[in-house]
């Protein structure tokens, strides 16, 4: 193991082989990550500081403008409220929700596959479609919701409700892919500490919190994790369930609504990608301090 | 816990493998909508924004593909998606062969040479003369002498209303002779009469080109300037004709957000609304309507300036827009794209095109085969307009969708006519900043 440097220089033929097939098998990932991914970020990057042109012709350099534009935006910052807010309702209530359920999946109860499908299924369905049946429901004049409820709620048009309103879809939407990656999680964790908790007298409800939330907080933080940076992107809820004259959309649109309406709808590339840019920063921040809390909480066995 | 990563790793690529399904339902989507490179001289991929039109420019041009021989596939989509795939398009070199062009963006798009010059085509083609077509559209689509589209269409606005609404309200029909005066004091009577059930008429701040706007230039106001340098949403005369849309909205119209929420359209054929302004490219949702023995077109109504008791030149505004047929200037077969271009403008298209109420023609002299379409619905309205109203251009400049922003801002001012003196100088500030950066 302890290689020292003069042997990392010379291969032998066959580590040689090796190392091309390696590369060989890396390389569709990679190419994919370069052409889609990198390429497109560092285009970005360089957009936020231009005055763009039309057809990506004409970019001219303005240093940090479009940043000090961004930040002096009451509009910038309003919907990075919103975006909070809504991540502040999708990420507790789909984790927990999705928890109960995984916790009650993973029994053996009649037609068990049955429910998995079903609480799985939005996930499958196109998040455009998804937004269109909610739209309908939520419709205040004619929707189910209102009818079902005897209600006259404007669920997307009264400022007070739409954001809840917005993220009970997101909730809906996801609960079902949490749930399938927590019973993987509680699949593993072994019978016989069960077992033994039953013999010691232990109660369902601390069997509960003291073994199979502590054996399950590393799914948990992949969890928590992906949803807060996925919630925290939200953007097709509301430019399928919001038309642009809706009375609440200013209470609803989200940072990654803002970077569109600039960058495509308003042809203002530069600084659109100034919005993302600072959206990424905040995000990139969000990620680091949640690394930090990982050794606190999350239990590795 | 090595099942744990395993899952963990089988999550992620499945993740992944979905956005790359996701990428590759993209760029194929781009691909059918893009020139279709591997089959050459095969398809013209064409692309247009309005699902009710796509019968019947199919059908005209499946007549072309019966002498030429190249298919032409054409695609619908809604009308924002529309200029975000073609800008998106443009800029990676992935546009459509024939497209439609629009008086917001056709500008931009000449500048950048981004449209096939139909010049030298046009100078030499037998079919097409330039004279034949609506000269305002004609002139939009050419910009130092060079010709970059031919006139698809024209459009003008009326008014359609609701005749058993107006039975059960107890209001007699809109007339030719009706001020806007007129509309308010029979639109609010239908309102309280339907006490929530249904209303005198319905706007959304999104009907500007077949609403607001035309009382606006009604009133003497103006959105832009002549010469496209000013915004007019200030003009003293705008805001008089916003205290006459204030009223509407407080005594007439539905609230704010349930137009928003449905639509104009489907209130009106849901029947909630005795009246709703049209533009002509809408007819043939109200001709397929189950209801339409019930529906009648009118002239817009006017404002009476002069108090003289009739509509004088100015007092009663449609405003007028008409698209081009483009192509790409990077399409691979220009000659074939011209030649549908022409087929699409040529008189017996234009004809046809008209017949089959597809929308008014951009060559002039088709109007009556337009009016004739529509068999038990009389929309002469729309033609009466143009004869006898005063047709204002839609309104645009350089960068149009820059100062775009006015349809969620004026949603303040329905709601609370109050606010509208505030919101105009906003919009008008705003707009007068992104006109100077033109």
């Amino acid at each position: 193991m302890s290689a020292p440097k003069t042997t990392r220089k010379k291969m032998t033929k066959a580590e040689k082989n090796e190392a091309i097939w390696g590369l060989a098998f890396v390389a569709p990932t990679m190419i994919g990550l370069i052409v889609l991914n990198f390429y497109p970020i560092f285009y970005t990057v360089y957009q936020s500081f231009c005055k763009t042109g039309n057809f990506g012709i004409g970019n001219v350099f303005v240093g940090f403008d479009n940043y000090s534009k961004v930040l002096q935006s009451g509009e910038f910052w309003g919907s990075l409220v919103n975006t909070f807010k809504y991540a502040i309702i999708e990420v507790p209530f789909s984790v927990v929700f999705a928890l109960i359920l995984a916790v009650f999946l993973n029994r053996k109860i009649a037609f068990r596959g049955g429910y998995r499908t079903i609480f799985f299924l939005p996930m499958v369905a196109a998040p455009a479609a998804v937004a269109m049946v909610w739209k309908f429901l939520y419709n205040q004049k004619f929707g189910l919701l209102n009818h079902l409820f005897g209600t006259d709620i404007a669920w997307v048009s009264d400022s007070r409700v739409a954001w809840i309103a917005i993220a009970i879809i997101g909730v809906w939407s996801i609960v079902g892919y949490n749930m399938i990656l927590f019973i993987s999680g509680l699949q593993e964790i072994p019978h016989d500490y069960y077992e033994a908790a039953d013999i010691d007298g232990a109660t369902g409800i601390s069997q509960f919190f003291y073994i199979t939330i502590p054996l399950l907080s590393p799914t948990l933080f992949f969890i928590l994790q992906t949803r807060i940076i996925g919630a925290l992107q939200v953007f097709d809820l509301i430019y399928m369930v919001m038309d642009n004259t809706n009375q609440a959309l200013k209470s609803v649109q989200t940072v990654v609504y803002l970077f569109y309406d600039y960058a495509f709808t308003k042809a203002n590339r530069g600084y659109g990608a100034a919005i993302v840019m600072v959206m990424l920063v905040i995000i990139l921040g969000i990620t680091k301090l949640l690394q930090a809390s990982e050794k606190k909480w999350v239990f590795y066995n | 816990m090595k099942k744990s990563k395993r899952f963990m790793a089988l999550a992620l690529t499945g993740a992944m493998a979905m956005s790359l399904a996701a990428c590759g339902g993209g760029s194929s989507d781009s691909n059918s909508g893009g020139n279709s490179s591997a089959g050459g001289s095969d398809v013209i991929e064409v692309k247009i924004w309005d699902n009710t039109q796509l019968k019947g420019l199919q059908e005209i041009a499946d007549l072309w593909t019966e002498q030429s021989g190249i298919k032409v596939n054409i695609q619908v989509v809604t009308w924002d998606d529309y200029w975000t795939l073609l800008e998106a398009g443009a800029s990676g070199g992935e546009m459509p062969d024939v497209f439609w062009m629009h008086s917001n963006n056709v500008q931009m798009y000449m500048e950048a040479d981004k449209l096939l010059d139909l010049t030298d085509y046009i100078s030499k083609s037998e079919v097409t003369d330039l004279s034949n077509y609506y000269e305002g559209i004609t002139t939009l689509y050419s910009m130092d002498g060079k010709q970059y589209a031919v006139p698809k269409d024209h459009d003008t606005i009326a008014l359609l209303y609701n005749k058993a609404i107006f039975d059960k309200a107890g209001v007699a029909y809109p007339t030719d002779d009706w001020t806007w005066d007129d509309y308010y004091e029979a639109g609010k009577k239908i309102t309280e009469a339907g006490n929530g059930e249904y209303y005198g008429a319905v706007m959304n701040t999104s009907n500007d080109q077949d609403g607001y706007w035309n009382i606006i230039y009604d009133y003497g106001g103006c959105v832009i300037t002549e010469d496209h340098k000013k915004s007019g949403w200030d003009d003293p005369n705008t805001k008089k004709a916003f205290e006459f849309i204030g009223k509407l909205c407080s005594d007439v119209f539905c609230s704010q957000a349930m137009v928003a929420e449905n639509g104009t359209d489907v209130l009106f054929n849901n029947q909630m609304a005795g009246m709703i302004t049209q533009g002509s490219w809408m007819i043939n949702t109200f001709y397929q309507d189950d209801h339409r023995d019930q529906y009648g077109w009118a002239l817009l109504p006017y404002y009476d300036a002069n108090g003289n008791g009739q509509a004088d030149e100015g007092e009663r505004c449609t405003m007028y827009n008409g698209l081009g047929w483009a192509a790409s200037s990077d399409t691979k077969n220009p000659d074939a794209c011209w030649s549908l271009i022409e087929w699409f403008t040529s008189k017996d298209m234009q004809l046809k095109q008209a017949e089959l109420g597809v929308t008014m023609a951009g060559y002039k002299g088709c109007s009556d085969a337009f009016a004739n379409a529509f068999e038990g619905m009389d929309i002469s309205a729309f033609l009466r307009m143009e004869e006898e109203g005063t047709l204002v251009f839609r309104p645009y400049s350089k960068y149009t969708s820059r100062w775009d922003t006015y349809r969620p801002a004026l949603v303040e001012v329905w709601n609370d006519p109050s606010t509208a003196d505030k919101v105009l100088d906003a919009l008008a500030a705003e707009m007068n900043e992104a006109l100077a950066n033109e």
